[in-house]
């Protein structure tokens, strides 16, 4: 456990020297967060209603429900994203078969690469937050900081599940994430990203309340807009819980499937 | 050993029965598509054959690749493989610290590898601003920072000039085979190299082996002085097909 820790973190190590090696691109998406935060801060100051905030179900301003979905949003993408990413780039770069005969195994080599865009995805979170609390009066001082990052984390760890998925299909079809392309379209839709899946048809609100998006964003929202305990958040966690434990396993079997099977056919590093 | 790829009849290699001994150089010779890659791929663990079996240093390649990998140096004969940001030294020192070496030996050991491979200034700039001669160079180091028992280089030299190709057969057959008995099994269509280095040369024609002996043995049943007419009597190829191969 030691071990893959330690491993885990020389990739980190290497992508935020990577990383570093780029100057401009930190400042630049302080400036584009201050943009986004401003954006969503306007839009909703031009919808914001009363009628609009009885309808929100955490009874907050359209500004606050409309960042929080769209920072989530953007850590699911990341979860689902990243593994495909990063074999994608090992690959073109010429760095995966070099990394292949090392005594590290390609699952850690994934998880070791997601480290620092789940990292980034934080900053660049945090950054939009903070923004929104600073210059537009978002309220961060209510939020349960401890469920706050116990739902992260559950989020984190059930839709990756989705995103070893997509790795496997890059390995097996060499491009593409259809993960990305259904589940964050469908998610954008019925998950409660900038509206409350109630103003959704009767049968959509169906799927989504079997889409586990709609309970992660739920709690999230309670957690950081309302300060919900763990105790409130409990049903949502317990979906998560059990996606986790239906997905993860399976789609690492998947992985392990089609890196042996990429590997017999001699197809591993083909674009 | 069979490696089929996208099409189930295709077959690249077939009866392959090798080995090589401590301290010993066995060349891979073949025409493209001869199968001498895909054996090296093999071996380091890249690929799993549907038959047969692979082992290097006593293990099993498709068993047990974590312990093969352990044994194994691998280059790959292209000029990629590197984080193009990082510098010559970060790249050794992440490779390095993937294979369980300490970070007080990766600081005596690249050093001294780099001195041994004039990479000196090349350690401390970033590898996209380096030349593919002297990224072959660091792939070459790479290959040799854990020293393994057995080494496997696809086309070593491809990307050196003279000078620096023949310091490295120097120093292959000085240090890595006599000093520190490790194994070798590379793949050149340089007929000097072959020649300078191997003990021993397998030749590959359509993923078959023809034939495994000394260079000096197989000129012999030849009936010839030169390795490249042997080559071509042993394997029926061309006076053309024989031009290509030897570019």
């Amino acid at each position: 456990m030691m071990r893959i820790l330690r491993d885990v973190l020389l990739f980190f190590e290497r992508d935020l020297r990577i990383a570093s090696s780029y100057r401009g691109p930190i400042v630049l998406e302080l400036i584009e967060a201050l943009f986004g935060a401003a954006m969503f801060y306007y839009v909703a100051r031009f919808v914001d209603s009363p009628q609009l905030r009885e309808a929100l179900p955490q009874g907050t301003s359209y500004f606050a429900y409309s960042l929080v979905g769209f920072a989530f949003f953007d850590y699911l993408n990341a979860a689902v994203d990243c593994f495909e990413r990063s074999l994608e780039e090992a690959r073109d770069t010429g760095t995966l078969e070099p990394l292949l005969v090392t005594q590290v195994s390609l699952p850690v080599v994934l998880i070791g690469s997601s480290i620092y865009p789940f990292a980034q995805t934080t900053l660049r979170v945090g950054v939009y937050l903070g923004w929104g609390s600073v210059l537009f009066g978002f309220p961060l001082r209510s939020a349960n900081w401890l469920a706050v990052v116990v739902v992260l984390i559950a989020t984190l760890l059930s839709f990756s599940g989705l995103g070893i998925f997509s790795a496997a299909y890059l390995l097996l079809f060499k491009r593409g994430n259809p993960a990305k392309w259904f589940f964050l379209g469908v998610s954008s839709v019925v998950g409660g990203m900038l509206f409350p899946v109630s103003i959704l048809p009767s049968w959509l609100q169906v799927v989504a309340h079997l889409n586990p998006v709609t309970y992660a964003l739920d709690a999230m929202r309670a957690a950081l807009l309302e300060g919900a305990s763990l105790a409130a958040i409990a049903r949502p966690l317990v979906v998560l819980f059990v996606f986790t434990l239906t997905l993860l396993p399976s789609s690492m079997l998947v992985f392990s499937w089609a890196l042996q099977r990429t590997k017999i056919t001699g197809t591993l590093s083909h674009r | 050993m069979l490696q089929p790829f996208a099409a189930p009849s295709s077959t690249a290699l077939r009866g392959v029965s090798l080995q090589v001994s401590p301290g010993e150089a066995v060349a891979l010779l073949g025409t493209n598509g001869a199968g001498k890659t895909t054996l090296l791929r093999i071996l380091a663990t890249l690929l799993i054959p549907t038959r047969g079996t692979a082992i290097v240093a006593g293990f099993d390649c498709a068993r047990d690749p974590k312990a093969v990998r352990r044994n194994l140096g691998y280059h790959a004969g292209s000029d990629l493989g590197f984080y193009a940001r990082l510098t010559g030294a970060e790249n050794l020192r992440f490779f390095g610290r993937l294979n369980y070496l300490s970070d007080s030996f990766l600081r005596t050991r690249i050093p001294s590898l780099a001195e041994r491979f004039e990479l000196g200034g090349a350690l401390d700039r970033q590898v996209r601003t380096l030349s593919s001669g002297t990224i072959q160079r660091l792939s070459l180091v790479r290959a040799l920072l854990h020293q393994p028992k057995v080494l496997l280089l696809d086309e070593p030299t491809r990307s050196l000039d003279a000078l620096a190709a023949a310091d490295f057969r120097r120093f292959l057959k000085a240090e890595v085979l006599q000093r520190q008995g490790t194994s070798l099994l590379f793949a050149s269509h340089t007929l000097p190299e072959i020649e300078t280095l191997a003990d021993r040369v397998a030749i590959l024609k359509e993923g078959n082996l023809i034939t495994v002996d000394t260079p000096a043995a197989l000129k012999s049943k030849a009936g010839t002085d030169s390795l490249e007419e042997a080559f071509s009597r042993l394997t029926g190829h061309s006076a053309r097909s024989l031009e290509e191969f030897a570019c």
